[in-house]
């Protein structure tokens, strides 16, 4: 790593992530405590269409809070956190130009095919890219965008009575309710994927977001890493030593 | 390139080498989610819990609108008989004539005309019914319709002070009670109700009259009402008293 380099992350991307790591556990567990007090949709008396697991309580080891009061009260502690951290990055990353880096392109569905292929041995080299590879691009730029509908849509369930007609723009407070755990998964799937990669593919990148600092000779692009290939760094050729002997008749 | 061997990223950080700094990481955040897992959660953060209900009772508080009415869906059905009964003592509470006398309900504390009214002076005042939402706390709705009494309308008649900004509705389910701000409790859907449905209220969901509000949580909505209080302040309730949010606002 080269003394003085520029960061890979600024500081308030590295505070606002690991507060949203605890923002996101917390609010997903004491979640799914609430959600067990009555692991369904259905309004009483009705069926629901679309969820397949009505009524089967989601496992208490994956659940926060103890009981239906107290995940109530982190929840709603929370969520604060939740909303005042992502207002946060996102502003930063509005005023400061890092959404440059998030935001889709032109492309950016081929870049993502070419990773997949890259992913699966159908291509033999890493697919060159800048700060984020195409598929790292989509989940970080989905990942604000889930927030928001999980913030909206907590909001319509928190208070159907007090704001009804925003709770309608959500079909009412059962479908919103719906939402809500939707974008829940969403939240979860992305962010497990997240961690996965990390470990998987590119565990340089973990101190990167603790100090800031990141050797892009350890990339995965320079190791060609797939999940769990070529973790380590290449052998660097080592430069000739000798100028081959030049030639004493011509 | 500085020729650092790969570890020296993990080194920065953390004064270990890399496999070191994976176990050590990996068990410190295992142990911390463990722990974390199902549990109520630290008990130093209990302060920070309360200090975050007092401030959400605040903004609950200035939320709440008059003029915001519980709408129910177009085409949802009514929940019938599938509405659960819940109560606090042992057995479903009956008011027994032969050993407590008439039921009568009782509104009294501070206002100028403190009242006794029996079922059938109740039944004597303007009835309204309203075919409303129940939220309950632990996430489900049904739609039911009650018939009684606005409260409004009780008020008009005990005319309560201006001091009067609390209201404790107590019941003969052993000592359950649950106390509301004067707003939610004038709120024009808050009705002492006689009849669910169409039809006199059971004891299985309150009778002989019970309080009913899509303003609050269910829990809030106090069944086997024997007193209307008038307060100055506050005075919790049974499950509030238990570490639900004495608010309970939706």
């Amino acid at each position: 790593m080269v003394e003085g380099a520029p960061k890979r992350h600024h500081w308030i991307v590295r505070v606002t992530h690991w507060v949203n790591v605890l923002a996101i556990l917390v609010m997903v567990g004491s979640g799914l405590r609430i959600f067990n007090a009555y692991p369904a949709f259905s309004r009483k008396g009705e069926i629901f269409c679309c969820y397949p697991f009505e009524h089967k309580a989601i496992p208490a080891w994956l659940t926060f809070g103890g009981w239906l009061g107290g995940a109530r009260h982190w929840h709603f502690a929370a969520m604060w956190l939740l909303v005042a951290n992502g207002l946060v990055y996102m502003t930063f990353v509005y005023l400061h130009g890092e959404w440059r880096d998030l935001v889709p392109r032109k492309g950016d569905i081929r870049d993502s095919w070419q990773m997949i292929r890259f992913y699966a041995f159908r291509r033999k080299d890493h697919p060159h890219h800048g700060k984020h590879n195409a598929l790292q691009k989509a989940t970080y730029f989905a990942l604000p965008w889930a927030g928001a509908f999980a913030v909206l849509t907590g909001i319509a369930i928190w208070k159907p009575v007090q704001f009804a007609p925003y709770t309608a723009l959500f079909g009412g407070y059962v479908w919103a309710r719906y939402w809500h755990f939707l974008a829940m998964v969403i939240i979860v799937v992305l962010s497990v994927a997240h961690v996965f990669m990390v470990f998987a593919v590119d565990p340089y990148s973990l101190p990167s977001m603790i100090t800031g600092n990141y050797d892009p000779t350890l990339s995965p692009e320079a190791r060609n890493a797939r999940p769990f290939y070529n973790l380590l760094p290449r052998r660097q050729t080592p430069p000739p030593t000798a100028a081959p002997p030049t030639g004493t008749a011509t | 390139m500085s020729g650092r061997r790969h570890d020296d990223v993990f080194r920065v950080i953390a004064g270990i080498d890399r496999r070191e700094f994976i176990a050590r990481g990996t068990g410190v955040i295992s142990a911390a989610l463990l722990a974390a897992c199902d549990s109520r959660g630290p008990k130093a953060a209990d302060k920070l819990l309360k200090y975050a209900e007092r401030k959400n009772l605040v903004v609950e508080r200035k939320l709440f609108r008059h003029t915001s009415m519980d709408v129910v869906q177009a085409g949802a059905n009514e929940a019938g008989n599938k509405l659960p009964s819940y109560y606090v003592s042992p057995a479903v509470p009956v008011w027994d004539e032969a050993t407590r006398g008439k039921w009568a309900l009782e509104v009294t504390g501070l206002v100028a005309n403190p009242v006794r009214l029996s079922a059938d002076d109740l039944q004597r005042l303007p009835r309204v019914s309203n075919r409303v939402n129940h939220y309950c706390v632990e996430g489900w709705t049904a739609v039911e319709t009650w018939s009684g009494v606005a409260f409004s309308d009780l008020a008009r008649l005990v005319r309560p002070n201006p001091g009067a900004r609390y209201v404790d509705f107590q019941s003969f389910d052993d000592d359950y009670h649950e106390s509301w701000d004067i707003q939610s409790a004038m709120h024009k859907q808050t009705v002492v109700a006689y009849a669910l449905d169409g039809k006199p209220l059971e004891p299985a969901h309150g009778a002989p009259a019970r309080v009913f509000s899509p303003v609050k949580l269910g829990y809030k909505n106090t069944k086997y009402l024997t007193k209307i209080v008038f307060m100055p302040e506050m005075n919790g309730g049974y499950w509030s008293d238990r570490g639900y949010e004495w608010y309970g606002g939706v």
